[in-house]
């Protein structure tokens, strides 16, 4: 979810003293302003009221009091105020109060490592980005779901994967995004089928008299973001970060030539800009949705607004399909990287049964449907994707957004992602804008991503719980 | 015996009255430090609360020096204090000696000159950030029109032309500031000194280098050791301008320990760097005031 960041951040002050009566409406949006200056004041507000927060919520006599924190901004607020009211309606005796947390990843992780660590039980369900749940399970923060006998079965097999560590269930999918590949119709009528092809295809296009300026665009700025990119052409290639035995594996011959093809993209065969080095997801939307560009890997949240005429030059002349795999790797696959928000029931809270009813409902095939009607965002069930009303709801083919989806694969599953993932962004970003060899950004981040492993005491953790979770 | 005595009495009382004022020193000052120091012994990692908590002696200290992204950063914030702070007084000290003239608008120039001073960093680095940034950014078409580009450049990818915008950047905000402290300085100069000069038959030049600037002293090493240890800790300006990168190579030791302290939430380690940042910057103000041998107050005959 690191689109997130772009979102204007706006944050609110999770005081429940404030959301009662309509006066305090106003006074409210007076603390928001207020809030909006100064990011680092308001996570220590945050921080400093998490825990008074905590003990706001008064129960009746028998009430079971719940809170929920998620993003709650917005239609997706309207959205999940009218879902809690009908659990609350279906469940009398469960009361819900909606926990406002920033809807910036980092700082809501920060947050929630801090409240956590203080065992503090509010909010009593968490919305995890789906790369954090394993350390959340590592660290006894969040509940195993198993013995609610969770339907495993109905998710797609990566967003399981994603939530699961040492054997066992910690946290249910809420929705997806995943990585997707935008073409320019009008240029590249058919999808291209390998990596191969969409550069040459990129090539032709831009090589036409008027053609685009770039070829493809991606996100290539020393972020997360960097990493869904490179997880794509490491698929793609064959390669993977750390294997099923829980070996880093990130600087085999696969991911090397994977890193190399994202480099000749650059240098060689000229097709991405320099510039992508410094580019976010909406650097790469604003230069596709101008008609700069022939292809761009996104996520999904960017068809919307293209599709809008008023402000896109590229309605109606662009389509979406998963990223190919490359043609000249026999172990290649088609990959997207998977991003997307999960629900788990905090560890330290009074109510865990009521929690996991409230998941359970959240995640249920109608309420998915509902989100994605109301906001866009893709379900996690399958069995959703037979559904003409998901149709509308999903500006593009279900097919091809099913397809995507089943060739997610999850960043590696590990309590340590994020540390992990910093050392890969730095050594990327060095082989990208040519500061190292590729071979030898992949070894140094190898030795530093193995340094890491034995630090923290993950070698025996992580063998163990790549075993435990092998069908 | 009776004189010792008295003394002892008012020395108590000196005592007594500067207890709240010490007090209150320890207690924003001393101990926040010492407790930092206490936690940066410790192995301390929010993220992973299976590691516990145990005290690992100086293993955080021998982590730092073993650890060349902390060498590096050290590097970086040292060449960007020495450039950034080394044009910031030679054109704060001509700005000032301008300023320091009498001339119609005084008061309205020096009040302008702080402008740049006064826009908060963040908003001054998105500025900057905002003329380098693309392709068809200012920067680069002011450059190519002026021939000097032959085609616009991406500034952030590469290590020598990512660290152009950020002292660019710095010296455009803080040189105002290092005139404004020169030119309160050149105010205390005696005027008859020039006067007495010029009669000798003494040139500018002469005047400059034998009056103003041993006189001005005092100023310059209050302006250096502000600027060094605001230098030492710069962080805003690059987290803004290139988040350290191309990959770390304009990473200053602040954003890496911001990054230990707070991304990473290691407080173990992110105390004890922030403990060798302390210790550096407290040892290079020493260095100053030792080794330019001017005491602070400016009294020495």
């Amino acid at each position: 979810m690191e689109r997130h960041g772009f979102s204007g951040a706006v944050r609110l002050i999770p005081d429940s003293r404030l959301r009662r009566g309509p006066a305090s409406r106003k006074l409210k949006q007076g603390a928001l302003s207020l809030a909006a200056n100064s990011r680092s004041a308001f996570i220590l507000a945050l921080a400093l009221a998490g825990p008074l927060a905590a003990c706001a919520p008064t129960s009746n006599k028998g009430e079971t009091v719940l809170t929920f924190s998620g993003s709650a901004l917005g239609a997706e607020g309207t959205l999940v105020a009218k879902q809690l009211k009908r659990f609350m309606e279906l469940n009398p005796g469960v009361r819900v109060e909606l926990q406002r947390t920033p809807d910036d990843a980092s700082q809501r992780h920060q947050l929630y490592v801090q409240w956590l660590n203080a065992r503090v039980g509010n909010p009593s369900i968490l919305q995890l980005d789906v790369v954090w749940t394993p350390e959340f399970a590592a660290a006894g923060w969040v509940l195993p779901l198993d013995r609610y006998g969770p339907p495993r079965a109905e998710f797609f097999p990566a967003t399981i994967t994603a939530n699961t560590w040492a054997g066992k269930l910690y946290a249910l999918p809420w929705f997806a995004d995943v990585g997707l590949l935008y073409r320019r119709t009008d240029l590249v009528p058919n999808e291209p089928k390998t990596l191969e092809e969409m550069v040459t295809d990129a090539q032709a296009a831009m090589s036409r008299r008027g053609g685009p300026r770039y070829g493809i665009v991606w996100q290539g700025a020393r972020y997360e973001g960097l990493i869904t990119g490179f997880v794509e052409y490491l698929g793609a290639f064959g390669g993977r970060i750390i294997d099923d035995k829980g070996e880093v594996v990130v600087n085999r011959p696969e991911a090397v030539r994977a890193l190399e093809f994202m480099r000749d993209e650059l240098y060689k065969t000229n097709v991405a800009p320099l510039d992508v080095l410094t580019w976010h997801e909406e650097e790469a939307r604003f230069a596709f949705q101008n008609g700069n560009a022939v292809f761009m890997r996104n996520w999904p949240y960017p068809v919307a607004a293209m599709s809008d005429t008023a402000q896109s030059k590229v309605a109606g002349k662009f389509a979406v399909s998963p990223m190919p795999a490359s043609g000249a790797a026999p172990s290649g696959h088609s990959t997207a990287a998977l991003g997307g928000a999960q629900l788990a029931i905090n560890a330290y809270t009074d109510h865990p049964d009521a929690a996991y009813k409230l998941i359970a409902y959240l995640t249920a095939p109608e309420q998915m449907l509902e989100r994605a009607q109301a906001v866009g965002q893709y379900p996690t069930r399958p069995a959703l994707y037979n559904d003409a009303r998901l149709r509308s709801a999903i500006a593009i083919p279900l097919e091809n957004a099913r397809r995507a989806i089943e060739s997610a694969t999850p960043r590696p599953v590990t309590p340590i992602y994020t540390e992990l993932s910093e050392i890969l962004q730095i050594e990327l970003h060095r082989a990208l804008v040519r500061q190292v060899e590729p071979r030898e950004a992949l070894n140094s981040a190898a030795a530093r991503i193995n340094a890491l492993i034995e630090r923290t005491g993950m070698r025996k953790l992580m063998s163990g719980a790549a075993k435990e979770s092998a069908p | 015996m009776r004189k010792i005595s008295r003394l002892g009495h008012e020395a108590r009382i000196g005592w007594s009255l500067v207890a709240p004022a010490l007090a209150v020193i320890a207690l924003i000052a001393i101990f926040p430090l010492g407790w930092t120091f206490w936690e940066s012994l410790h192995l301390d990692e929010l993220r992973m609360p299976w590691l516990g908590k145990p005290f690992v002696g100086l293993a955080n200290y021998i982590e730092i020096a073993k650890d060349p992204r902390f060498w590096a950063a050290l590097g970086h914030t040292a060449f960007f204090t020495v450039v950034s702070i080394s044009l910031e007084l030679v054109i704060g000290l001509f700005l000032a000696l301008a300023m320091n003239r009498v001339f119609r608008g005084r008061g309205f120039v020096r009040a302008a000159v702080l402008v740049p001073w006064a826009i908060p960093t963040v908003v001054a680095a998105l500025l900057w950030r905002f003329i380098f940034e693309s392709q068809g950014g200012i920067a680069n078409a002011l450059l190519v029109d002026a021939g000097i580009l032959k085609q616009p450049m991406v500034w952030f990818i590469q290590t020598s032309t990512a660290w152009v915008p950020v002292i660019l950047a710095d010296v455009w905000k803080t040189t105002p500031f290092v005139a404004l402290l020169l030119l309160a300085g050149l105010q205390n100069i005696d005027l008859t000194l020039y006067e007495a000069a010029a009669v000798d038959g003494a040139n500018a030049w002469w005047q400059l280098r034998h009056i103003t600037l041993p006189l001005l002293k005092p100023a310059i090493l209050v302006t250096l050791i502000f600027r060094t240890l605001d230098g030492f800790r710069v962080f805003d300006l690059i987290y803004v301008l290139t988040g350290g990168g191309p990959g770390t190579s304009t990473e200053p030791v602040a954003l890496y320990t911001f990054n230990a302290l707070l991304q990473n939430l290691r407080f173990g380690y992110g105390s004890a760097l922030s403990v060798v940042i302390f210790a550096i910057t407290f040892g290079l103000a020493l260095l100053y005031v030792r080794g330019l041998g001017v005491r602070l107050g400016g009294e020495e005959s």
